[in-house]
């Protein structure tokens, strides 16, 4: 089953174009959304989720159009924006009070035992968390209300390597049973290695391949150099893409 | 859902500020003040609470819940209202309280009079009508709103506050329970500019903030 469907979406914005981008997540999966910086993943997930407003364009979520069922849509997701803050000042507590307000399935039993399991104290306020608490409250808040996509904005980046070895390792179990799916945007490219199976690649502001892992990596064959053995690495597929040859 | 925004707003939106300046409706029983000061309060606390809304990203927060996105402006629209009005009725039995223990007016302006009431409406209608709008063109340049909707504000309480010193509007100053029926209309117009005003506040902020790319 397709959770997500993204069909032609365009933005323009002085200095920057996203064009034409098209994929489709399926229920059970994690699809990791590479680019460099700038290229227009963040633009992508936000254009999306109604936050950018978009020049063109459709988005289907659970087989039903975004923009016509935005609160219903947005009932079933989860969404983490990397390096926004809500209420710095605020406990997690003030904010969970008013969260699960707004969901009519929310499972506050679950949500303790979310915060449990990523020890998250919920008198602590937002600014005493590190990066990677700060995702992991925001998924406990998506987890509590049973959302069924999780989309997320560079989650991982800015984290060190053992916190970001945990966040892939959840986000693995979160898939475990087959009712969820995660998109997440990095440019961080053995996080994809670890846990996508699938990878869309921005190049920008276009798509430039959107596939299963192996199908993606297999695709790239072409950049092999001499001397090169076996399979190109992610990283090596994105730097040899995106590298500049400056004629000075 | 109404319900649901407007608690948010109030346990994670609303600057404390917010609250202290709608008590200030209480500055009615000050024996000689400009009571006009009072509406100029109002205006600033959602200045000051849209501010920090900015700064807590609360924008982002409330765009994400399971919401329209233009249920954002109304959000704020209802704070704004509940503000205002609590701080008229906060500052009700002040007004009434004051023709008893203070009978010799106030030498410095306008009574807290039924007319008082209903060019406050006004002057709030039309902060709310250029902020609003103003702010939801970009969600996020505040500032600029505000000086736009200060500056016609001030100017209303300005004119209200020096209306009163004339001998033909005496009538508007006085406490004087026919007077104060002869200002009946000023504040049914009052009531009616301040509905009809945040009405259309609401709609053309709604549709501005559809376009605002956050």
């Amino acid at each position: 089953m397709t959770v997500l469907s993204v069909q032609g979406l365009t933005k323009h914005y002085p200095g920057f174009r996203l064009r034409d981008i098209s994929f489709s997540l399926r229920q059970g999966r994690i699809m990791g959304l590479i680019g460099k910086n700038g290229a227009g993943k963040s633009t992508t997930l936000k254009s999306m989720l109604n936050l950018v407003h978009p020049d063109g364009g459709t988005i289907a979520m659970f087989g039903q159009g975004f923009l016509p069922n935005e609160e219903s849509c947005k009932q079933d997701i989860g969404v983490v924006l990397g390096e926004i803050d809500f209420y710095k000042q605020k406990k997690l507590a003030d904010i969970t009070a008013v969260t699960r307000r707004f969901y009519p399935n929310w499972d506050e039993a679950a949500h303790r035992g979310y915060l449990d399991a990523f020890a998250l104290d919920p008198q602590k306020r937002v600014k005493e968390l590190s990066s990677g608490m700060k995702v992991k409250y925001m998924l406990a808040l998506a987890l509590s209300h049973n959302a069924r996509l999780l989309i997320l904005d560079e989650p991982t980046s800015g984290l060190d390597p053992v916190s970001r070895d945990d966040l892939l390792g959840l986000f693995q179990r979160l898939v475990a049973n087959g009712e969820r799916s995660i998109l997440f945007s990095t440019h961080i490219t053995s996080d994809l290695e670890k846990c996508a199976d699938d990878i869309t690649y921005i190049k920008d502001g276009r798509l430039l391949m959107s596939a299963e892992k192996a199908t993606f990596m297999q695709s790239f064959g072409h950049l092999k150099e001499p001397g090169d053995a076996g399979e190109l690495s992610l990283e090596e597929i994105m730097i040899r893409t995106e590298r500049t040859h400056y004629d000075l | 859902m109404i319900f649901n925004l407007l608690y948010k707003e109030l346990r994670l939106a609303a600057h404390p500020n917010l609250f202290v300046f709608t008590a200030l409706g209480a500055l009615v029983i000050v024996p000689a003040y400009p009571y006009g000061m009072v509406f100029l309060f109002g205006c600033l606390a959602p200045y000051i609470t849209f501010m920090y809304g900015r700064e807590t990203n609360d924008i982002y927060y409330t765009a994400l819940l399971p919401v329209k996105k233009r249920d954002t402006v109304k959000a704020k629209c209802l704070l704004m209202v509940l503000a205002q009005v609590a701080q008229m009725l906060i500052s009700l039995p002040f007004a009434v309280l004051r023709v008893y223990v203070l009978p010799n007016g106030n030498p410095a302006g306008i009574e807290a009079n039924v007319a008082y009431y209903g060019f406050g409406l006004m002057i709030y209608a039309i902060f709310n009508l250029i902020f609003l709008t103003q702010f939801f063109k970009t969600a996020h340049k505040v500032g600029k709103a505000f000086l736009w909707a200060v500056i016609p504000a001030t100017l209303g309480v300005v004119v209200m506050e020096a209306m009163v010193h004339f001998p033909a509007f005496t009538w508007l100053d006085s406490v004087a329970p026919a007077a104060q029926l002869r200002q009946l209309p000023i504040l049914l117009v009052g009531i009616v500019v301040y509905i009809a005003g945040m009405c259309i506040a609401h709609k053309v902020s709604a549709r501005r903030f559809e376009q605002v790319d956050l």
